[in-house]
């Protein structure tokens, strides 16, 4: 009677989903008919198991499966020693040669990071419209691109803008800070997250991906959590035109270290 | 009437039903516990079935994948909505089934001879799965999975000598996004990965019915339970009801992986808070307690996400994979077991369990300790150290603690064992009458 039942509740349910899905319902509501329709395939087997009264103590045997013994294979003249180690060797060469197909894979291990950044290229939003020198309000903060370079991945840089008497007395932060204005690679160099975050009362650069904190007035250096080294600043200074322009590329490398990058 | 045309049309050809007959009438044991890796099962399934839908319906070029996916899954496309979060969440909820059995497994010491291979198929099966899921929701290019992207391709640069080949064979050029990332992606998410753990799945299930399952019940001669058919089978149907019913319900009420309001993914932009699915998030907590110091080996770096990235999940892996050679060397007990343990009845097991689970729930738990550190009005960097400590004198902890209750619980069965509290003995006295007698050690 059960299994009727839920069998019941199991055709309403497909059929419901069905007509909910012909008729644009909200995914609610077809997935509640979903539910149901599967509901009642559960509701129907349990019940039909539990009318079984099947025993639960039924036996078959376990059949050893340990070791079988059989006879030694024919071995025709071929000796073991030819037939072990010239072999295994072929098979080791065969090994040696599918590396180079693997190996082939990898583009030359070059620079990695493109940066964009050359002297006198514009600083620009990511509309590519270039940044003037007094844009930001002290103690504000965006992310700026190389001029035509807004996609390259190792290129965005956090453009902060301090206090110029708070910079001064920071020791002017290793110069080529224009108007207050001063700018880092936004590209953490723990794990390449965008540093995206900035605490202006306390001039530090935060990424939220795994917690460092770099202190934007002493270079900034890498002064809490994982990041191993100082995020790189980009030189600047002011064009003609009062637009923000780069003096130079980054004066350390762009993001995490591997293996084939100096220290 | 058509199945039993079409089984002696088989039987005809092939000889079949002999083989059918054997299978039906095949006896399984009987337990709670074991329908948990059913549940894996049918979640795998699930991830095929609505799988192939999603792959009609997705573009995996890298400009058009992100507009694709809110093409086909927002809640105007009720269809596609539904069956990309009914996959997300059987993803999530696969390898969470996965660890659940595997923890059965593990506590009742299933593992053990003759079944150690096995073992092996299942957890190469978690990594696969763990693997499948990450590249899955790494396809959508929204900002979340392009920014857990940039940190696994970091992760992988990160290993010494071999990590800048591998990135640039993964990114398809020399950095990251590389042209052909979302294609290889796809490629392992779609064929390689999934082809894998279904081969694997057919051997984990022919060494299961080859070499039968393992029982509770204390005869080792022979398998006790219940018959496949029908009695298992109605039993299993509902299994899979059930499982498609949790999903289909998820799927209609809580909304995963939202990536419309993650925005496309861009270099420069992230969220503040941003978690990655559960079953990674071990890693991104042991990131966040990994050391920041780099170190330097014939002046080439070994950058710090080395550690916690790659060495802490090599080691626990490695670890996991060599347990049951492991246990027969410490315990010398390499005789075949096909009667299951009780957890308590080996409390060093239950120990190391333990200390697994505890670090593992810690680095978990630490992939969110911004949040933490902040709900508890704690500086982030106490809570760091506070995790660290944890990370080492933890599992100690809990093995030593868990040791003991599982060894209280042994003694306390084997007291009931021995000195059954519900039995007396009575003896004849020299007057004729009757004495209870002290109960004596068995």
């Amino acid at each position: 009677m059960k299994v009727v039942f839920f069998l019941g509740v199991t055709i309403l349910g497909a059929l419901g989903a069905t007509a909910a899905a012909a008729a644009g319902a909200s995914p609610a509501l077809l997935g509640i008919a979903l539910a149901v329709a599967f509901l009642g395939l559960a509701g129907a087997s349990a019940a039909a198991a539990i009318a079984l009264h099947a025993p639960d103590d039924l036996t078959e045997p376990r059949v050893a499966r340990g070791p079988t013994h059989p006879p030694p294979l024919p071995r025709d003249g071929v000796s073991r020693r030819v037939f072990g180690r010239l072999w295994l060797g072929a098979l080791g060469a065969f090994g040696v040669l599918g590396f180079v197909p693997l190996i082939s894979l990898a583009r030359k291990p070059g620079r990695r990071t493109i940066t964009g950044w050359r002297s006198g290229l514009r600083l620009v939003n990511e509309n590519n419209a270039p940044i003037r020198h007094d844009m930001l309000a002290e103690g504000g903060v965006t992310t700026v691109f190389p001029q035509d370079g807004v996609d390259l991945p190792d290129g965005p840089v956090v453009l902060i803008r301090v206090s110029p008497d708070v910079l001064r007395a920071a020791g002017d932060a290793g110069g080529a800070t224009p108007n207050g204005c001063i700018a880092f690679s936004k590209i953490c160099t723990h794990a390449g997250c965008p540093v995206a975050l900035y605490r202006h009362q306390s001039h530090e650069l935060y990424c939220p991906c795994h917690q460092s904190r770099f202190d934007v007035l002493n270079h900034a250096r890498n002064i809490s959590g994982p990041a191993p080294r100082p995020l790189p600043q980009l030189p600047i200074g002011v064009d003609a035109h009062g637009y923000l322009v780069a003096r130079g590329d980054f004066d350390a490398p762009v993001g995490p270290d591997d293996w084939y990058r100096p220290i | 009437m058509m199945v039993r045309r079409l089984a002696a049309w088989l039987d005809d050809r092939f000889g079949t039903n002999a083989v059918l007959h054997e299978a039906l009438v095949k006896i399984f044991p009987d337990h709670w516990s074991f329908y948990l890796g059913e549940f894996a099962l049918y979640f795998f399934m699930t991830l095929v079935g609505t799988g192939i839908w999603l792959t009609f319906a997705f573009d995996a070029s890298p400009q058009n994948a992100y507009p694709s996916v809110l093409e086909l899954a927002n809640r105007a496309h009720p269809i596609g909505y539904v069956i990309r979060q009914i996959h997300h969440w059987a993803a999530v909820c696969f390898v969470a089934a996965i660890l659940v059995h595997m923890g059965r497994i593990f506590f009742t010491g299933a593992y053990r001879r003759p079944r150690e291979l096995n073992w092996i198929v299942g957890l190469t099966m978690l990594m696969l799965a763990s693997l499948t899921g990450f590249t899955g929701y790494s396809l959508p290019n929204d900002d979340l999975s392009g920014t857990g992207l940039r940190i696994a391709d970091t992760v992988a640069l990160s290993v010494p000598f071999f990590g800048r080949w591998a990135s640039s064979v993964i990114n398809g050029g020399e950095s990251y996004p590389g042209p052909l990332l979302l294609g290889h992606l796809y490629t392992f998410h779609v064929y390689f990965l999934p082809i894998a753990i279904a081969t694997l799945l057919a051997a984990h299930l022919g060494m299961l019915v080859y070499q039968k399952h393992t029982q509770f019940d204390r005869k080792p001669a022979v398998v006790v339970g219940r018959r496949l058919w029908p009695d298992y089978a109605l039993r299993t149907i509902a299994v899979f009801g059930a499982t498609l019913a949790g999903l289909a319900l998820l799927a209609a009420l809580f909304e995963i992986n939202p990536v419309e309001s993650y925005g496309l993914y861009h270099p420069w932009i992230v969220m503040d808070g941003a978690v990655p699915d559960w079953y990674t998030a071990f890693l991104e907590g042991a990131l966040r307690l990994g050391p920041a110091t780099e170190i330097s080996i014939f002046g080439h770096p070994i950058p710090p996400v080395f550690w916690p990235g790659v060495v802490l999940p090599g080691l626990t892996f490695t670890f996991l994979l060599c347990w049951p050679f492991i246990e027969q060397k410490l315990t010398g007990d390499t005789a075949s077991h096909d009667v299951l343990d009780l957890p308590t009845q080996a409390p060093w097991r239950v120990a190391v369990g333990s200390a697994l689970i505890f670090d593992g729930i810690l680095l978990t738990l630490a992939a969110a300790d911004d949040q933490t550190a902040a709900a508890l009005h704690l500086r982030l960097e106490t809570l760091v150290w506070i995790y660290r400590i944890l990370l080492f004198a933890g599992p100690l902890v809990a093995a030593i603690i868990a040791a003991r209750i599982a060894g209280e619980m042994r003694a306390r069965v084997r007291e009931e064992v021995e000195y059954p509290s519900d039995v007396t003995t009575l003896v004849r006295n020299a007057d004729g009458g009757f004495d209870e007698e002290e109960p004596q050690p068995a």
